[in-house]
């Protein structure tokens, strides 16, 4: 007998409303299907009537956890556009917010995986200690989620020394409690028995549905635009790519805890060279007609922007391309095959976010539609009370 | 592999279906085609050179016609594959069988620019409301945005 669940619009663990309708058979997902556009804003025809600079503003607010990275996206496009060239610091200063908000975007999101996965302890550090990153960028930029750091030719704000010795001592409290927590997590097989396995993505599937961010690195793919494409000062900092072999959400978690490591490092490399220096240049109002493709990594995965100037104050053309979205018919994918009561680890898996709200699943009975709503509080218990069934998974190791 | 290298590899094997190569930048190529030749190219690009990994699909509303864009992301940059159709006859050929990655892109490109993607595995609307007015494609040029005017149920007349 086939059920159809629908989820969402309005569900756990998407910043974006999404509905998925999935066919399942007893407890097997066979197949889901997608429907977007219920956050569709219209965001690229406004843009086509705003001023290069009030654009910045309007990136900025395309999404919240990576609100740097559309800015940022955005300004190095627009930069190429006028020809010009930002002085070092500001670049240095524009790196290092990035980076910031990368470490803050996947404290969250390691959060949101303890949780889903009922290791409630492991949400709480990890939420305690983004305190530490969120305030040092308040310290930067003035604000906690909107930065605004980014200008056309520079940044707006500049860091003295003060605030450099503030940044290298909040950088030691996160590199040591990140180290504890990798060491949590190789050493609690609940947890690691949990996440492996789950929502698996072979490297095949992930290289055809185009796959970016953490989730194509987790399928062993060594994709990442820092490295691939340099942009700001990526080219003089030094970093390792981190991948994962697993393909499933156990790697996706290794990847990312991997990935702080790489962020502190690049943080305390910034801050120990940042060149002294203007953090700006004055840019014209206007650009000539030209287009350029703009890439960055942001915390999720790849940004790509495609801007067309046409000569006057405004944009002719802005498409924006955010990361969740590339990473959808992966996300199809991966529910292919896997268990109801996996559905909200495969969601956490997908895109970090806050999702404290109780929702809402509403399951139907296809054949005599018949309708079960299950508060999202339900379906994670009743993903603990599966697990609990099950035997952990002996073999499932860390991988370091 | 560096710019001149893909162009010239580029050149060697699809040079017959390319009108057109630029470099503008550093890590930039831009490759203009014919629209009919668009499947191929991109299926020779993804075979020969590895470029399996499409960033995005972009419409643009140049009047007369409509350009497209097909950015693809790889190891060592971008590279942008771009086509112009007709306004009058907005056709293009669905590259979902080369790369099944490009589905939820086309289907946006359906919806907001009313082109026509053919043999699309999945030709549904995607972004744009269940009850959105038929032929009304938002970012074209000439679509304006009015706002329907407001009214409270039981409200004043």
């Amino acid at each position: 007998m086939k059920f159809t669940i629908p989820i969402g619009p309005q569900h756990p663990a998407l910043k974006e409303p999404i509905s998925l309708r999935m066919t399942v058979e007893g407890e097997v997902i066979q197949d889901a299907d997608i429907r977007l556009g219920y956050n569709h804003r219209g965001l690229e025809k406004l843009a086509e009537e705003r001023t290069w600079i009030q654009n910045i503003y309007l990136t900025e607010r395309i999404c919240g956890i990576c609100s740097h990275s559309h800015a940022t996206c955005y300004v190095q496009g627009v930069e190429k556009l006028m020809e010009l060239n930002p002085p070092k610091r500001g670049l240095y200063i524009r790196t290092l917010v990035a980076e910031l908000e990368r470490i803050h975007s996947h404290l969250l999101w390691l959060g949101v995986a303890g949780h889903e996965a009922g290791f409630d302890s492991f949400f709480m550090y990890t939420w305690r200690d983004r305190e530490v990153v969120m305030d040092l960028l308040e310290m930067i930029s003035g604000n906690r989620v909107h930065y605004a750091i980014n200008a056309i030719g520079g940044v707006r704000r500049d860091i003295d020394e003060m605030q450099r010795k503030k940044i290298l001592d909040g950088l030691e409290i996160l590199k040591t409690r990140t180290e504890y927590y990798f060491k949590i997590g190789a050493n609690e097989p609940t947890f690691v028995g949990r996440l492996a396995g789950v929502g698996y993505l072979s490297k095949e599937k992930a290289v055809d549905l185009c796959a970016v961010g953490p989730m194509a690195r987790a399928s062993d793919l060594p994709q990442d635009v820092r490295k691939d494409d340099p942009y700001a000062v990526y080219d003089e900092v030094p970093f390792d790519v981190c991948t994962a072999d697993t393909c499933d959400v156990l790697g996706r978690t290794v990847v990312r805890i991997k990935e702080l490591f790489e962020s502190y490092k690049i943080c305390e490399f910034l801050m120990k060279n940042l060149p002294p220096g203007d953090i700006a240049v004055k840019a014209p109002t206007r650009a000539k007609p030209n287009e350029v493709v703009s890439r960055y990594e942001a915390p999720r995965g790849e940004n790509t922007h495609y801007i067309k100037s046409n000569g006057t104050n405004k944009p002719e053309r802005l498409k924006v391309r955010a990361p969740t979205l590339a990473n959808y018919p992966a996300t199809v994918e991966m529910l292919k095959n896997g268990f109801i009561a996996d559905i909200p680890l495969i969601f956490a898996a997908i895109d970090p976010c806050i999702c404290c709200a109780e929702r809402t699943v509403n399951i139907v009975n296809a054949r005599t539609g018949e309708e079960k709503i299950l508060r999202f509080d339900e379906l994670r218990a009743l993903a603990e009370e599966r697990f609990k069934k099950m035997p952990p998974k002996r073999n499932a190791v860390w991988p370091f | 592999m560096n710019d001149l290298e893909i162009i010239e590899k580029t050149k060697s094997l699809l040079g017959d279906k390319i009108v057109e190569i630029a470099n503008p930048a550093v890590r930039r190529i831009f490759i203009k085609v014919e629209p009919q030749n668009l499947v191929p190219v991109v299926g020779g690009l993804k075979k020969n050179l590895n470029f399996t990994y499409l960033a995005a699909v972009s419409g643009v509303d140049l009047g007369e016609s409509f350009e497209i864009l097909y950015h693809f992301g790889h190891n060592n940059g971008s590279l942008t594959v771009r086509t112009q159709i007709p306004r009058a006859n907005p056709h293009i050929e669905s590259i979902c069988s080369v790369i099944p990655g490009a589905i939820l892109y086309e289907r946006e490109l359906q919806d907001m620019f009313g082109i026509v993607v053919d043999h699309l595995p999945d030709p549904r609307p995607l972004v744009l409301p269940d009850g959105w007015p038929a032929g009304d494609f938002p970012l074209r040029k000439d679509w304006k945005f009015e706002r329907p005017e407001e009214i409270i149920p039981g409200g004043k007349k």
